[in-house]
């Protein structure tokens, strides 16, 4: 059974919401997100998220821009990323999902990032700006290499889309909570429970909910009605906001563990 | 374009062959038991060899569900088609597009009306392999409906063509009338099926069904954007064959934008070149830029779709000005994303954009050009998608803009077409047009397409030496990646990250470009070449002394590839040059760059 199957089936198990966290890979730099990894495992997060930076980013909003922009100063690229991922396996068994823009994946080759996702340790793969019904070849490469494809529902998605995607989807649906980009909200939508409803409807596979949840009580809020609750932006300041490496990790593992509380005792 | 599709393909080779005679899609039979079915590791074999050269269509007729998906997966097809009387719960629940079948019955529209999502494919009431053909005029009600409607059933290189004129279906469907013997196709009947269909129709009907020209275009946005821009294809293919639309866009073309635009022979210059240049004069439409064409008629769509908020991003600042104009026209509100360095640059226009009720947004994100204020766009428009309509300026985007944009500025083409026709008696030699996205290009090429005589050349921006890093030239230099939206040529690096571009002109320094183009440039169509910035700045100056025509910084790198162009034409040759916008707002940059140059 794959990573991700294995998290959110104990989470299930556990009668709560996983907590699924992101972080953009090489902000500031590879071996702080190397630290960072096992720490936010250890701090409670189900499931990491690593983002592969790129310079045109258009579902993200401003935090996450800015981080890539920073990873890429650094120059840091998808075979390091994946060197990283080999790296992060000997310590700790995390599931990794990597998450990031087509033209980093075509140049890189889908077939080729398939099958060294899969050999460095990754379990799964988000491409923000693919649609389900593009790139075939990919998502084929995705199921012969065991590396799962996860597909994103929007509250925009036609409810046969909504069907289409559920069910190719893999590991999880990654529901958008909000029409927009990625980025901290002050509040989260009002017919948010009706879109997890809509895709629970459809599916078994879990659904995952992200973009706008950014505090512990939202985080709750939104694990009393999604199998998991993503954290991305607001996790990504942390991490920029420290003024150096340490105190980034320990601000980001605080952090987490704060989510992980919340997460965990939403349900009573 | 109508597609081609060939059905019933048993072997590699015989797809290879459908594929050189010019197929646009293929069937591959997994019904067991009838003539042409083959199993999984063949189809999937010639699946595979076929990716991204046609669409590839796995055929069943009710078989499980599950077997279905599964099939369909592990042969790796593009669309489902389903042959029997699957239900539309059945045909809704399969994880793939679908192209259902149903008979050619006066009950068809009632029945595709049950797969709202479904293509329909109209087969011979009496059962396919009939090779009777029926009356094709029955798909018209569902093409007008907005369908995308294949039509299959007594079909071959014969009769094709009036099937064609009388359905004016989306694709056509052949199986044994393409066949030497039994499963075994024929290359000759293949090509003539394929030509018959392609004469039948304008070649400006192009791309595919899924936004491919060739291997480029696509639709490559979050799923928050998908849902809008299906929206606006099923829109555009109901408009573009809507007479009271055209006629509407006709009339604002003439009494608003002032068409149609001069074809101005320019006797010195061509005096002087030894060939003769005739200057398309889209400096004299209304705004003084051939992008005003584009704005007006995607307005007319947004007031048609009932939305009221209007986006644009903007580089030199001629389509934020041309949607601010349409929008102010028409009463919609007008946001245009703009790079700040280019607010810097083009102060006038962020002025203009201003003046007619727009607000313009400067963008500091990334490398606060073109790219950056178009990424900002995308952005805006995932937020506010079911309010806001995304008026983009150029062939690029994903489908359907690409399509709509081109046919939008096709009446550059058009009309430069009939007036050297009436001018000269024949058709041109040579096209020459500057590309950034590259709209007016595709706007002057798209009707000369099937003219194979007449030559297309694409002038980029070079910057300062395609050598030296700081260019917009991505035909020349770049390769192929994914840019906002679809999948052309970019300016990158090894990691697929996109370089910021450079030109002069803040209209050219983008770092991708339509995708028609990029298929041109692989097809051979058209050919592209970089000018440099110095070139261009020469060709200002010396258009505007040669002809008293002071150009944009866009068009004068069209006329430096003219000047460079003509010594190697035959003396006479016939030059039409898309003068895309007249110089006024590049003027004060001209004055900062050439300085003490022309003070003699």
């Amino acid at each position: 059974m794959n990573r991700i199957d294995q998290a959110l089936a104990r989470a299930r198990s556990e009668k709560r919401a996983a907590l699924i966290v992101f972080v953009t890979a090489g902000d500031p730099d590879l071996s702080t997100t190397a630290e960072l990894i096992p720490e936010l495992a250890a701090a409670g997060a189900d499931v990491i998220e690593l983002g592969i930076p790129h310079s045109d980013p258009i579902g993200e909003g401003p935090t996450i821009q800015v981080s890539s922009q920073r990873a890429l100063a650094r120059r840091t690229s998808l075979s390091q990323i994946l060197d990283l991922v080999r790296r992060v396996r000997t310590v700790s068994d995390v599931p990794l999902v990597l998450m990031g823009y087509l033209n980093n994946v075509l140049a890189y080759g889908e077939e080729r990032l398939a099958r060294d996702a899969s050999a460095s340790g990754a379990d799964g793969l988000i491409v923000a700006d693919v649609p389900f019904e593009e790139t075939a070849a990919l998502s084929r490469a995705c199921a012969e290499h065991g590396v799962q494809r996860v597909l994103l529902v929007a509250p925009t998605s036609t409810p046969e889309r909504t069907v289409r995607i559920a069910a190719a989807s893999r590991g999880f649906v990654y529901c958008v909570s909000v029409t927009g980009v990625t980025g901290a909200r002050r509040e989260l939508p009002a017919d948010l429970e009706q879109l997890v409803a809509r895709i629970r409807r459809v599916t078994t596979t879990p659904v995952c909910v992200g973009f706008g949840v950014s505090t512990p009580e939202q985080a709750a809020q939104v694990a009393r009605l999604a199998d998991g609750v993503i954290v991305g932006s607001a996790l990504v300041s942390r991490i920029d906001a420290a003024p150096d490496r340490d105190s980034a990790v320990r601000s980001a593992r605080s952090f987490v563990a704060e989510l992980s509380r919340a997460v965990r005792s939403a349900r009573p | 374009m109508t597609l081609v599709k060939i059905c019933g393909l048993t072997s590699l080779d015989d797809a290879e062959l459908a594929l050189a005679a010019g197929a646009d899609a293929v069937g591959l039979n997994f019904v067991p038991g009838t003539p042409r079915a083959i199993d999984v590791a063949n189809g999937r074999a010639i699946s595979a060899a076929l990716a991204g050269r046609a669409v590839r269509i796995a055929v069943f007729r009710d078989a499980p569900r599950d077997e279905v998906e599964r099939i369909a997966r592990e042969a790796g097809v593009d669309v489902v088609q389903l042959h029997g009387s699957e239900s539309p719960e059945y045909a809704a629940s399969l994880p793939f597009p679908v192209l259902k079948v149903i008979p050619a019955d006066s009950r068809a529209l009632d029945t595709a009306a049950r797969y709202p999502e479904a293509d329909i494919l109209l087969d011979s009431p009496s059962g396919g392999g009939s090779g009777s053909g029926w009356n094709f005029a029955l798909a018209l009600p569902l093409v007008e409906a907005g369908r995308r409607v294949w039509i299959a059933g007594g079909l071959g290189p014969e009769n094709v063509a009036d099937a064609v004129k009388l359905a004016s279906p989306y694709g056509v469907d052949a199986s044994s009338a393409l066949e030497s013997a039994p499963g075994r196709k024929d290359p000759a009947r293949m090509r003539a099926f394929v030509a018959a269909v392609r004469a039948a129709t304008p070649a400006r009907e192009r791309p595919d069904l899924r936004g491919y020209f060739g291997r480029f275009g696509g639709r490559y946005v979050p799923e928050t954007l998908v849902p809008a821009v299906e929206e606006l294809a099923a829109t555009w293919e109901a408009l573009r064959r809507d007479p009271a639309f055209w006629n509407e866009l006709a009339e604002e073309r003439r009494a608003y934008i002032g068409r149609p635009t001069p074809l101005y022979f320019a006797a010195r210059a061509s005096q002087e070149l030894g060939v003769r240049v005739w200057l398309k004069r889209e400096d004299l439409a209304h705004t003084g830029a051939h992008k005003i064409n584009n704005a007006v008629g995607q307005a007319l769509i947004a007031k048609r779709m009932g939305k009221r908020r209007v986006i644009a991003e903007t580089g030199a600042g001629q389509h934020g000005v041309a949607a601010a104009t349409a929008c102010a026209r028409y009463g919609l509100d007008c946001e245009v994303f703009m790079g700040e360095e280019d607010t810097r640059r083009q102060a006038l226009n962020v002025f203009r954009m201003e003046l007619l009720g727009a607000k313009v947004h400067a963008v500091t994100s990334g490398s606060r050009t073109l790219k950056d204020a178009m990424n900002e766009a995308l952005r805006d428009w995932a937020t506010n998608v079911r309010s806001t309509y995304y008026l983009i300026g150029s062939v690029a985007g994903p489908h359907p803009y690409p399509m709509l944009v081109r046919d939008l500025q096709a009446v550059i083409g058009e009309e430069a077409r009939a007036q050297i026709l009436a001018e000269e008696g024949r058709l041109p030699d040579v096209l020459i047009a500057c590309v950034g996205g590259g709209s007016n290009a595709m706007g002057l090429f798209a009707p000369f397409h099937g003219d194979t005589s007449v030559r297309m050349i694409g002038v980029e921006a070079g910057g300062e030496g395609v050598g030296s890093g700081r260019h917009g030239a991505s035909l020349t230099v770049g390769t192929p990646g994914a840019l906002h939206g679809s999948y052309s040529y970019v300016l990158q690096d090894d990691e697929g990250q996109i370089f910021e571009a450079h030109s002069i002109s803040a209209g050219l320094d983008y770092p991708g470009v339509g995708p028609e183009h990029s298929f041109f440039k692989d097809s051979g169509r058209a050919e592209y070449v970089p000018v440099t910035d110095a070139e261009a700045l020469d060709a200002f100056v010396w258009l505007s002394r040669m002809e008293g025509i002071i150009p944009a910084f866009e068009s004068a790198h069209a006329i430096a590839e003219l000047r460079r162009r003509a010594a190697r034409l035959e003396r006479g040759a016939i030059v039409v040059l898309n003068l895309s916008g007249r110089g006024d707002k590049d003027a004060m940059e001209a004055k900062r760059l050439l300085g003490e140059r022309l003070a003699r």
